[in-house]
């Protein structure tokens, strides 16, 4: 599928899947493809805002399901205005059941890639038959409920890396003490995390993240004061320690290695950053890695046995992790699952993509324009043979003042428009 | 050194009534630049020859779309690299807001793209809400001027009209046909007025398009009118216009471009308001001219809709009793469907009295421009008995009081 698509993509007001839908964004651009982002993080602010008001619950509840509303609004406004060949929402992106149901009346297609744990987030099932296609990062029994729900064209797509962010850095050594551990865990305080690693404590042992308050046993070990960490500093930690613990969260303290089925994002991430892990097993882990590509625990006892083995193994824990990394890199990373999704697409709706009509604008130009518009190409990051319009979209995408050339781009645009 | 930068990106009669807005931004030590298509450059050069001009291609003038992008890119880069204190961006239109984009967002008034989103100046946006209300209405050349809040007095705009002794002028018609006169009602008002100057010379104006008219109506006429009349029509350059309707006593038209260049002149225009034109938007500014305005309930019409009457609109022209009211000018003789209007100033800037007919809307109209004159600073000058809260109920929004506006910058100098 050679096509250069129009595409929105429309991120959640908060949540873990925000990081991942940059990461599509990022992906789909360098596939060549147009990519319009609503960011509704930027009203999460005011949403937020309502519940400091002190009125009653139901009075809040309007107020706030009003301003959902609203964003979703904006969202078909922005749809009207980019016409886009497919939306893509990332999980708790503001869609409402209203502007589903119009843009498929409108005949433009959506997908939603639900990265969330559908036993435990159940809203899915209200909207996923709104949407063309949804994505999700488990399979049975969650694709024949998905199907007895009304939603045909379930793909399994997992979550990846983006390997020119998730990536091997030279550290100095003051990074390296900084963010570096013998054993360090990335992630949210949740209820078996914190079980589990009470266990840990004996190792040179960091924990980063947030969610971890009141747990007096932990707080000697936790960084940052309990901050958040940023994307940029996971790389360094994930970079920075040896051994990185992969715990996925589980609320039942009882049960510290969940067995669960889906594979979390920080499996390929630290994967991409050439870094070693222990994962804990997952039902759906062997499809993405071999067993001597990633080193994997099932319980307590096993994690604790294999820090002390690959901490003093350290030819093997490297040998583990090269390999883990030329396997996110061939067949893991946002590049390949958008790849993934925009075939699936091809295959499920009938005529899509549509076909793409747009001359390649450097072609027809006089050769007093040619060098200034190939460089403004090149500087947009976009194909060579773009079209007028793709072009004139990408000029206006951009912020602040425009130059003499951006400028009569967009304004030959418009004279095009009225007068052809 | 203060520089402004005006973009006027419409036509002949638009850019003539920029005059207000250029005239109160020029003086010592500030230099007024004017953006506009490139045909209206060698008009503008004589009538605001004291600004830098930048002529652009905006117009339609070749099916050569790169040639437009090359032509217009020089320009725009110039017009980048200059550093304007204000940038008055004056035209509804998607090549205004494109063209913004060479700006900081936060210099440029009327409509501009802010990171690529289009934004509406607030004053634009509250004159957008009375437009939907076009019986009151506001000179054109008074709005694009209240950018700013002290703008030069109307006196100053235009001279006060007085004939300058060459006969008289008639437009055959304005880019909108169905706003002017057809030619058999046109002909004994042309007469009329024509032994009313003393049987003087006439010359007839407008663009190749309008030859066949003219042709029509002196073919009808009696001969010794014929014998005094010149047809001039597709004849003129900008320059010999400008010099030909710069002699003339009066000026018969519809709403026209001429009729600015008229008004700007200092020529006494007699005109014809229907259809969609209305005297109280875009009628001749200044003193000393007389408009006779259409009223009926339909009207002002829009251009782009079919007329569903028959354009009767026409008809009070087309009748004796108005020959009779043109030529006395007398109020006993007004007609139902008409009004003769006459221009005024105020200190808001350009309006109408009406002196025939009785004028439905000329108390709303003046507690109108109080608000407007209220809103802009001025509400002092105009007589405090006509004001109506109702307008500020109608037209404010609340996110006007709610949110920093814009509009409310104070002049910079």
């Amino acid at each position: 599928m050679n096509n250069r698509l129009k595409i929105l993509i429309v991120l959640p007001m908060y949540g873990g899947s925000l990081p991942v839908g940059e990461f599509c964004v990022t992906a789909l651009r360098q596939q060549g493809h147009l990519v319009e982002v609503f960011r509704a993080d930027a009203f999460y602010s005011a949403y937020q805002s309502f519940e400091d008001l002190r009125i009653t619950a139901d009075r809040l509840d309007y107020l706030q399901n009003s301003f959902v509303q609203l964003i979703s609004q904006s969202v078909l406004a922005k749809v009207e205005t980019f016409e886009p060949d497919l939306v893509l929402a990332l999980a708790q992106a503001p869609m409402t059941r209203q502007v589903l149901r119009r843009l498929r009346k409108d005949g433009v297609t959506t997908a939603m890639w639900f990265v969330e744990d559908y036993r435990l987030f159940t809203y899915w099932k209200t909207f996923a038959p709104l949407y063309d296609i949804f994505a999700v990062i488990q399979q049975e029994p969650f694709f024949t409920e998905l199907h007895r729900a009304g939603q045909p064209n379930a793909l399994y797509l997992p979550l990846a890396a983006q390997p020119d962010f998730h990536r091997p850095l030279d550290l100095s050594p003051v990074e390296q003490r900084k963010w570096g551990a013998d054993v360090a865990f990335m992630g949210a305080g949740y209820p078996n995390r914190r079980m589990a690693f009470r266990e840990l404590l004996h190792f040179d042992f960091k924990i980063w993240g947030s969610d971890w308050e009141g747990d007096h046993i932990l707080a000697p070990y936790l960084q940052l004061n309990g901050a958040r960490v940023t994307s940029e500093q996971c790389v360094h930690i994930f970079n920075a320690t040896k051994v990185n613990i992969n715990l996925h969260s589980g609320i039942d303290a009882n049960q510290l290695v969940s067995q669960g089925d889906f594979v979390n994002p920080r499996t390929y991430e630290v994967a991409a950053c050439k870094g070693f892990q222990l994962v804990d097993k997952r039902g759906l882990l062997p499809q993405a890695f071999a067993e001597d590509e990633l080193a994997t625990f099932e319980s307590m006892a096993e994690l604790k046995e294999k820090i002390a083995y690959y901490l003093h193994n350290p030819t093997e824990r490297n040998a583990m992790a090269h390999r883990g990394y030329a396997r996110v890199l061939a067949e893991h990373t946002y590049v390949h699952r958008m790849r993934t999704l925009l075939q699936f697409t091809t295959e499920r709706i009938p005529g899509w993509p549509p076909s793409n009509e747009s001359q390649d604008v450097c072609r027809e130009l006089p050769p007093e324009l040619a060098h200034d518009v190939s460089a403004l190409v090149r500087r947009l990051n976009l194909p060579a043979d773009v079209g007028f319009d793709d072009l004139v979209w990408a000029v206006r995408q951009q912020n602040g003042r425009l130059t003499g050339l951006e400028t009569a781009l967009l304004f030959l645009d418009e004279w095009k428009k009225m007068y052809n | 050194m203060q520089r402004y930068l005006i973009v006027q990106l419409a036509r002949f009669g638009d850019l003539v009534q920029t005059k207000r807005l250029l005239r109160s931004l020029a003086g010592p030590k500030r230099e007024v630049h004017l953006c506009l298509d490139r045909s209206m450059v060698p008009l503008a050069r004589i009538l605001f020859p004291e600004v830098i001009l930048h002529g652009i291609i905006a117009h339609r003038s070749h099916g050569n779309a790169w040639k437009t992008l090359l032509e217009n890119r020089p320009i725009f880069d110039l017009l980048a690299e200059t550093t304007f204190d204000t940038v008055y961006n004056l035209n509804f239109s998607p090549l205004n807001f494109r063209l913004s984009s060479l700006f900081d967002p936060e210099i440029v008034r009327g409509y501009k793209s802010k990171n690529g989103q289009d934004l509406i100046d607030s004053w634009a946006a509250l004159a957008m809400r009375w437009s939907k209300d076009r019986r009151i209405g506001l000179n054109l050349i008074d709005f694009w001027s209240g950018y700013i809040p002290r703008p030069c007095a109307p006196e100053r705009v235009n001279p006060v009209a007085v004939p300058r002794g060459n006969g008289i002028g008639v437009v055959m018609a304005g880019r909108e046909s169905r706003r002017s006169l057809p030619v058999p009602v046109l002909g004994p008002i042309l007469r009329t007025a024509w032994m009313k100057n003393g049987r003087n010379r006439v010359v007839l104006l407008g663009t190749t398009g309008e030859s066949a008219a003219a042709r029509a109506l002196i073919k009808d006429m009696p001969p010794d009118l014929r014998e005094k009349t010149v047809d001039l029509t597709g004849k003129t350059d900008w320059s010999a216009l400008v010099e030909e309707v710069s002699g003339l006593d009066s000026l018969l038209t519809p709403d026209t471009g001429i009729m600015h260049l008229a008004a700007h002149l200092g020529v006494p225009v007699i005109a014809f308001f229907l259809s969609s034109a209305w005297c109280h938007e875009t009628g001749p500014y200044g003193l000393g001219h007389t408009v006779y305005q259409a009223i009926l309930p339909c009207l002002p019409c829009l251009e782009h809709q079919a007329c569903p009457h028959d354009l009767q609109c026409q008809s009070p022209f087309s009748t004796p009793k108005f020959l009779r009211l043109f030529s006395t000018e007398k109020a006993s003789h007004a007609l139902p469907g008409l009004l003769g209007m006459r221009s005024r100033l105020d200190p808001l800037g350009g309006t109408y009295s009406c002196f025939a007919g009785d004028d439905p809307d000329a108390p709303r109209r003046a507690a109108f421009r109080h608000f407007v004159a209220d809103h802009q600073g001025a509400k002092g000058e105009l007589p405090s008995k006509q004001e109506d809260a109702s307008f500020a109920q109608t037209f404010y929004r609340e996110r006007d009081w709610l949110l920093p506006s814009a509009q409310k910058q104070t002049f910079p100098f």
